[in-house]
């Protein structure tokens, strides 16, 4: 599925001419007038970004943008707005937007901002599809070998996590084997990239036993 | 009490000296009143007193003083009259019964002069001497002569001419009535005010005035001594009435040039060359026995006074009639002239125009020249000429009062504001048109400050008002601004295409003329607001307005999170006014509601925008707020200028609002609702016939 931007404006003018700009780009574009519109159209599987006017009637750009949060819904989101209101840029950005640019809007501009989306966009994407799969194979784990596992990735030799968890050095080796396993890696260093892709914490201390995300 | 006992009797002594005045003076003049008539008795065998002084003397004392003092008169006049009357030898029962038919006389007289002529000029009017006659001159000597006809009848011890007798005494009060009795009253009744005390300041009495009397008594004497003897003397008989006539042109001439005064006078003085020439020489009236001599003397006398002293009476009552127009005129003059108004009246068959001097200087015609309408109308300012004629038209023809205002241009081409109120009154041979002029300049010039400072204000808030919108304005630009450059940056791609896609770029050309307008739109209708022009009446559709003043704050309505909800006839009601003034009051009061439902939750940031026709002739709108309403202190004060809750408002526009509204015809109201807030609600009179343009 190519690259879609889902444009949220109550001016319908400026709704066909940032589609057709956006369009000249090469990327799709789809067109709602106001944020219950798109909210009620959207789903998160398909790859692109928002664009949001700030200011609309009933629910405008901010709240949208909390509104999406809320639910878990990760979409890159870029704002657009008429006046430059420096406060609600700062909101906007802390809030994790992409950009916060001001009308009339360059080319360029736009379409920079787009690339940046398009890049944040595949990264997170990609980010999530492994961390499912990773969760996936985690799922098989039992509780001890989660727990193995957070110490291999802390670096620990079978010694030190067995006298960690209270059981022998010989019980750890075959619970590591069977870890290691399940979750299909060849090496530790392979181990410990994956979960830092999946967010997946290191036990801090000999002692925490936690594994999970 | 005893101090005050003491002062009192000094006091009461004046007092009573006071009282006393009178009626020995009364008895005094009766004494010497008597006398003279014996003496011109003793004079001559021809004739005696054609009157009885004595009594005429108490019938004027009693009718010029008070009731309750008349037993005083009586009583003081009795002494006199028994001196009097035994100083002829005559009897006592007939000294007794003569005296209680002059107190009768004068008694009887008195009561019904005081009842009926009240006061004071005696001979003021018609109805008074006419009375006066009626009463001393025909019915009191008539009727006291019943009684009085016995004193001779005892001297003479018999009863067989007992007419004659009454005759006698008749004739002989009824002529000191008419000969002697206005007189007295003329001096003691109002130059010395009488015996009460008052005073009657009389005013100076020219020089030339007392000539002219002083040459006419001179010459009434002289033509009365020549009448009366050349009649007696060798004429022919038919010659005779001409002759006694002689004196009346005279007589008549002192009652015409001074009333009452002059004919009672010329009376009196012909009754004294009467008897002073029946004394001495040859006169017509002298032809038997004393007593017919007397008798015709008596009847001439009598025939002669009676008209003339009614005459004179009628002359002073035109006079006073006339004074009292004159004063009365007077008086309005003044009133006019004080109060800047003139008074003018046509006279619609000969044209001709009165002005009072004031008006004729407001005009500034001559003071002297005779005038016609076309002088009012020429006058007039040109421009106003024919809205002031159909004003006085509309007068003329339903004889109710017009009003109306112009301009008059003066002489010296200076111009005034006047206010005309005209009316008609068709009396009869009359046919005139009258009214009032009153320079009113100073109002007019104050009401056109006014409406110029008012036009000012207006167009001030309307340029305050747009820059509290000027954040919507740039926002409203920004956006078919972008749409622009967004659209053209894209047909710049399009076209750089290989092959170049037309079409879309085509559909992106179109877009941006229409964004262009969209633009174009927003400036038009901001620029309307900082308008200022005169006060201009055109058809406006009023639901086409509200959307207009809706676009207008679009973006004041985003940012304040205000959803506004309308509700428009689907009619497109019309009204006649001021596009531009209507427009602001729209925006003051949705903004004014936008103001109400700041900080509320969002349920109650709905606005409500309505319009209807209310009945036949006339268009409201409302909008509604869910605000909190307005308090009972507020809604006291809300119209009045300088009032407002806002903490930056300068209170102008509700008052504004509402003139705004008047000077269309309409009213506005503002009132709470049913749902805790306020709605604000102007009615306009609807225009039908008219197409919006």
């Amino acid at each position: 599925m190519s690259f879609t931007t889902f444009l949220v404006d109550d001016d319908p003018g400026i709704l066909k001419a940032l589609a057709r700009l956006v369009r000249t780009a090469g990327y799709e574009s789809r067109c709602y007038s106001s944020s219950q519109e798109f909210l009620r159209d959207h789903d998160p599987s398909i790859p692109g970004c928002a664009i949001l006017d700030l200011r609309m009637p009933e629910l405008d750009g901010l709240e949208l943008q909390q509104r999406l949060a809320a639910a878990g819904v990760e979409r890159p989101i870029i704002f657009l707005t008429g006046d430059g209101n420096i406060p609600a840029s700062v909101q906007a950005m802390k809030a994790g937007a992409v950009d916060f640019l001001t009308k009339p809007l360059r080319r360029e501009v736009l379409l920079s901002a787009l690339s940046r989306a398009e890049e944040r966009d595949s990264k997170e994407r990609q980010m999530r599809a492994e961390r499912q799969y990773f969760e996936a194979k985690l799922a098989r784990l039992t509780k001890r070998e989660r727990e193995v596992l957070g110490h291999v990735i802390a670096g620990r030799l079978n010694k030190q996590i067995a006298a960690a968890l209270g059981t022998g050095e010989k019980t750890i080796k075959v619970h590591r084997g069977r870890m290691m396993a399940k979750v299909e890696v060849k090496s530790v260093a392979e181990l410990v990239r994956l979960a830092e892709r999946a967010s997946i914490e290191a036990a801090v201390s000999p002692s925490h036993g936690r594994v999970g995300p | 009490m005893s101090v005050t006992a003491v002062e009192s009797i000094p006091r009461q002594v004046a007092d009573l000296g006071r009282h006393l005045q009178g009626p020995l003076l009364a008895a005094a003049l009766y004494y010497l009143g008597a006398e003279a008539a014996f003496f011109v008795g003793t004079l001559s065998d021809r004739i005696f007193a054609p009157f009885w002084p004595p009594n005429i003397v108490l019938f004027c004392a009693l009718l010029l003083s008070p009731s309750r003092q008349w037993w005083l008169f009586v009583l003081a006049a009795f002494p006199a009259h028994v001196f009097a009357e035994l100083s002829v030898g005559m009897g006592v029962a007939q000294l007794l019964v003569a005296f209680a038919t002059n107190c009768a006389f004068a008694l009887i007289g008195a009561v019904a002069a005081q009842r009926l002529l009240q006061g004071p000029p005696w001979f003021g009017t018609l109805q008074k001497a006419c009375l006066y006659v009626l009463i001393t001159v025909i019915v009191t000597p008539m009727l006291v002569a019943v009684g009085g006809a016995f004193v001779p009848v005892m001297s003479a011890r018999s009863a067989e001419n007992y007419w004659t007798f009454w005759a006698q005494w008749y004739l002989s009060n009824a002529v000191g009535s008419v000969a002697l009795g206005p007189i007295a009253l003329f001096l003691f009744g109002e130059r010395h005010g009488g015996l009460f005390g008052e005073r009657h300041v009389s005013p100076q009495i020219p020089a030339r005035v007392i000539a002219e009397c002083v040459l006419l008594a001179l010459t009434l004497i002289v033509v009365c001594v020549v009448s009366f003897e050349s009649s007696a003397t060798a004429i022919p008989n038919n010659f005779l009435p001409a002759l006694i006539y002689l004196p009346l042109p005279f007589v008549l001439w002192a009652a015409i040039r001074f009333g009452s005064k002059g004919a009672s006078s010329a009376i009196l003085l012909v009754t004294t060359v009467l008897i002073w020439r029946g004394l001495n020489g040859p006169i017509l009236f002298l032809a038997g026995s004393a007593e017919s001599n007397v008798f015709a003397i008596q009847t001439f006398i009598l025939g002669l006074s009676i008209p003339v002293l009614l005459l004179g009476a009628a002359i002073d009552e035109t006079r006073h009639a006339e004074q009292t127009v004159r004063e009365s005129e007077e008086r309005m003059a003044f009133a006019a002239i004080s109060a800047d108004v003139c008074l003018w009246q046509i006279d619609l068959q000969t044209d001709r125009l009165w002005l009072t001097d004031h008006g004729r200087d407001m005009l500034g015609l001559n003071r002297k020249a005779a005038l016609t309408r076309y002088d009012l109308i020429g006058a007039i300012h040109p421009d106003d000429r024919h809205s002031a004629n159909d004003v006085l038209e509309a007068a003329m023809g339903d004889g109710k009062v017009a009003e109306c205002e112009f301009r008059i241009v003066r002489p010296d081409d200076q111009v005034r504001w006047v206010r005309c109120r005209a009316r008609t009154r068709d009396t009869g041979a009359l046919s005139q048109v009258s009214g009032t002029l009153s320079d009113v300049t100073e109002r007019k010039v104050a009401e056109a400050e006014v409406a110029v400072q008012r036009q000012e204000i207006a167009h001030l808030t309307r340029v305050s008002m747009l820059s509290e919108l000027s954040g919507g304005i740039a926002h409203e630009l920004t956006q078919p601004l972008a749409a622009i450059l967004s659209n053209a940056e894209a047909a710049r791609i399009l076209l750089g295409r290989d092959p170049p896609d037309i079409t879309e770029a085509a559909a992106a050309l179109d877009d941006i003329i229409g964004e262009d307008h969209r633009a174009g739109e927003v400036i038009h209708r901001f620029r309307g607001l900082l308008k200022k022009s005169e006060t201009r009446f055109e058809p406006v559709d009023v639901s086409a307005l509200c959307n207009s003043t809706l676009q207008l704050l679009h973006s004041e309505m985003i940012n304040r999170r205000v959803k506004i909800m309308t509700d428009f006839t689907a009619e497109g009601p019309l009204v006649a006014g001021d596009q531009v003034q209507l427009q602001q009051v729209l925006l003051n009061l949705v903004l004014n509601a936008m103001d109400a439902v700041n900080g509320m939750v969002p349920s109650r940031r709905i606005l409500t925008l309505s319009t209807r026709i209310a009945d036949e002739d006339s268009v409201e709108v409302r909008i509604a707020d869910r605000g909190s309403g307005l308090s009972p202190a507020d809604r006291e004060k809300l119209f009045k200028p300088f009032f407002t809750t806002k903490e930056h408002g300068l209170g102008i526009g509700l008052s504004l609002c509402s003139s705004i509204i008047s000077l269309h015809g309409g009213a506005l109201s503002l009132e709470n609702n049913a749902e805790g807030g306020a709605t604000a609600a102007f009615t306009l009179p609807r225009q039908k016939h008219l197409a919006a343009t």
